[in-house]
């Protein structure tokens, strides 16, 4: 019986030398793919009816906008060294600190914004319309929200 | 035939395409399987993980297309954690260092990254084709490789990928000197588009024949890339908002009505609601339909545009066109042979968009209908009994009532009877898909009746270990059974371990296995992978006094002939 402890996305027999090791191959990838407190303002379950992901944002999207609410804002999160993103629903979260806490329990480490940079914690931070790379939590979150493209969690000494 | 030259043969055998008939002749004697072999031009492997790109490669070595699948059909609805396998990369890094003229690669539900995308464009001189469907983990950069570096690039065909979109300038990296393009479709790329390069791509592809696009291209492009390839037969629309500019539409308009050959449409990813008349002049020529993703146009628009849709042979649409909008294809699509229904009220209850009428008025109206996915609230086993009456030639039949476990809404009854109806009429049911409240009972008529099923996908069904064995039993062409909220245990799954050979896999969520089932079956059967998908339990799922009955969440299993995979997360078990 195999319990391989180690993760390595290709055979070992064929390994490109030249890739960078992947050292951030031990972040651990069992990530749970229910939200916590927060799935319970998720109406409907992410696997029923068996309909495929883009017909399940078009579809959301639609709801949401037939309600009056803002549409559902999906963007790509990255831990930066993983190559395989997730996709958030940020439309869901009602500020930075659910974003931070539901980030945080996703990738299973502690992930903060801005202000104290130490060397335990991971940092969010966010592409906006411009492209530009900037520090999440400075500026409002509806403001957020309309300039959000897309999430990257970087590693501490980055910033 | 011993009395012929391997030539006259292989000529012979060029005849035979399909992977079965192949795989028949090549098992005739020695001197058969060698020649089929080395002229085998076409390889399917329908699950990557049952062989290696080396076994592969000794076996056939002369092949020019490859299909690969990845992971199970149920990755589709997010029942498969991110990072579970199907990595394409080994298989490349493979051919690449062969001596494989590959021209073509077809990939779905599989991992593909830049690099590979990258090696696969510098290794392979006549690569003609690449078709990616439901495909994650590469961004536009892949693309622009692809388009840098293939000269004789015909197909780039990518279906519902999620493509990381740099909004980078692949489209420009197709050289001013390539004109070879036959199929572009980039309809599932979220980003800007350079439509600047897009146009002057297509008006230098005089070979073009199927173009889809994102929703990134607006209306005014549309009329001019429609203007420059009018010679075009599968089009997707991308976005197409109500703009007042009368010009605009008067230009699509006129640039329709020159698409002559046009036989397929699809997309209006954003579409206005009126958008669709401008492409009346053509629908009496369409065969094949797909407005899945057209959620803001009201049914009675969609009625419209079919009335005018006689040829048609597909249609996917949403079921915001109502009992009384299939009852306008029933009498109008009088070819059609597949029909898809989506649902667009994910939560159930209120809406009632379509119906058992509904199914039942297409089944009445359209001889040739053989493959039916239908997303609905409600249904009946007299309905049913009168589809199978109907249609005794259902090739595909997938029902998919929206709230788990519901009864006839008549008589709350289970529909045990209805889909006995329908496995007993259909004598070439080759693929089902059961919904709604079912006993053991609906199991029993599928393993006495569904023969030639291979395919069957079961959801919140059964009540005990006998359906599932009914089935097993039964069923002697099954090749991918999928089952998920329903109880069946160990029992069943360890009956007949042989059984599984035969199949491609068997996929069980939340049902009642056990971890000790799994290990017992493991055990028994040394030629299966044996995987325990557990995402929360990582630490408890070991050896303890309890493991014996310790649930499973997923359980995949597959035959193999290759042995316990290498490339699997922490989170997967294989025995």
């Amino acid at each position: 019986m195999e319990n391989s402890n180690s993760y390595s996305p290709y055979s070992s027999s064929s390994v490109d030398s030249t890739k960078p090791s992947p050292s951030e191959s031990s972040v651990n990838l069992s990530l749970s793919l229910t939200f916590p407190s927060t799935s319970s303002q998720r109406e409907t379950s992410q696997d029923w009816p068996p309909i495929k992901p883009r017909l399940r944002d078009t579809l959301k999207s639609l709801r949401l906008r037939q309600r009056g609410y803002n549409t559902a804002l999906f963007v790509k999160v990255y831990m930066e060294g993983v190559p395989i993103g997730r996709k958030l629903d940020l439309s869901t979260f009602s500020g930075y600190k659910s974003l931070l806490e539901n980030l945080s329990h996703m990738f299973d480490t502690s992930v903060i914004s801005g202000g104290t940079r130490d060397r335990k914690h991971h940092v969010l931070t966010y592409q906006d319309k411009d492209g530009d790379w900037m520090m999440v939590g400075d500026i409002p979150w509806d403001m957020f929200l309309e300039t959000v493209r897309r999430l990257k969690i970087t590693r501490p000494e980055r910033c | 035939m011993n009395y012929f030259p391997d030539e006259v043969i292989e000529h012979v055998f060029d005849f035979v395409t399909s992977h079965k008939d192949r795989n028949s002749i090549s098992l005739v004697c020695k001197s058969w399987f060698k020649i089929e072999r080395y002229s085998r031009q076409n390889v399917f492997i329908g699950n990557c993980y049952a062989i290696n790109p080396e076994r592969l490669l000794r076996r056939f070595p002369c092949f020019k297309s490859l299909t690969l699948k990845g992971k199970p059909h149920f990755a589709d609805f997010n029942l498969v954690p991110h990072g579970w396998g199907g990595f394409v990369q080994p298989w490349i890094e493979a051919l690449a260092r062969s001596r494989v003229g590959l021209e073509e690669l077809r990939l779905k539900r599989m991992v593909v990254t830049d690099e590979s995308l990258e090696l696969l464009s510098r290794s392979f001189v006549n690569f003609k084709s690449l078709v990616l469907v439901s495909c994650e983990g590469f961004s536009t950069d892949g693309l622009a490789s692809i388009a840098s570096n293939c000269r004789h690039l015909q197909d780039l065909d990518l279906q519902e990928n999620e493509i990381d979109d740099h909004r980078g300038q692949w489209l420009s990296c197709f050289p001013e000197t390539y004109t070879s393009l036959v199929t572009l479709n980039f309809a599932c790329l979220e980003g800007e588009t350079n439509l600047v390069a897009l146009e002057r791509l297509v008006a230098r592809s005089p070979n073009l024949r199927s173009l889809k696009l994102n929703r990134a291209v607006p209306l005014d492009a549309l009329a001019r890339l429609m203007a420059c390839a009018p010679q075009i037969v599968d089009l997707g629309v991308g976005s197409y908002e109500d703009e007042q500019d009368s010009e605009s539409c008067l230009k699509l308009q006129a640039a329709i009505r020159k698409c002559t050959s046009l036989r397929s449409l699809s997309g209006f990813l954003e579409a206005a609601p009126h958008c669709l008349s401008a492409f009346h002049p053509v629908c009496h020529n369409l065969t094949s339909l797909n407005l899945s993703y057209a959620a803001e146009i009201h049914g009675s628009h969609l009625i419209k545009l079919i009335e005018h849709c006689k040829k048609l042979q597909r249609l996917w649409i949403l079921d915001s066109i109502g009992d009384k909008g299939l009852e306008v294809v029933a009498s109008t699509c009088k070819e059609l042979q597949e029909l898809r229904v989506f649902p667009t009220d994910l939560q159930g209850g209120g809406n009632t968009a379509v119906t058992e009428d509904g199914l039942v008025a297409i089944s009445a109206g359209c001889p040739k209908l053989h493959s039916i996915l239908y997303f609905c609230q409600q249904m009946t086993n007299a309905a049913l009994i009168t589809v199978a009456k109907n249609c005794p030639n259902f090739i595909r039949f997938r029902l998919c009532i929206l709230e788990p476990h519901k009864p006839d809404h008549v008589t709350s009854q289970p529909l045990d009877e209805g889909f006995g109806a329908i496995v007993q009429a259909c004598k070439n049911l080759k693929r089902l898909s059961v919904s709604g409240l079912l006993t053991d009972q609906v199991f029993l008529y599928i393993g006495m009746y569904a023969t030639e099923l291979e395919m069957l996908s079961i959801a919140f069904a059964g009540d005990t270990d006998k359906g599932m064995l009914y089935v097993l039993n039964g069923c002697k062409k099954m090749r991918k059974l999928e089952i998920r909220d329903s109880p069946f245990g160990d029992a069943a799954l360890l009956a007949d371990v042989n059984k599984y050979e035969t199949m491609r896999s068997l996929w069980m969520s939340s049902c009642e296995v056990t971890l000790g089932g799994c290990k017992r079956l493991a055990r028994k059967a040394p030629w299966l992978n044996v995987e325990i998908i557990n995402e929360n339990d990582n630490n408890r799922m070991e050896e303890n006094g309890y493991e014996g009955r310790q649930k499973v969440d997923k359980l995949y299993l597959y035959r193999t002939v290759v042995g316990t995979r290498v490339d699997a997360p922490p989170f997967v078990w294989i025995h």
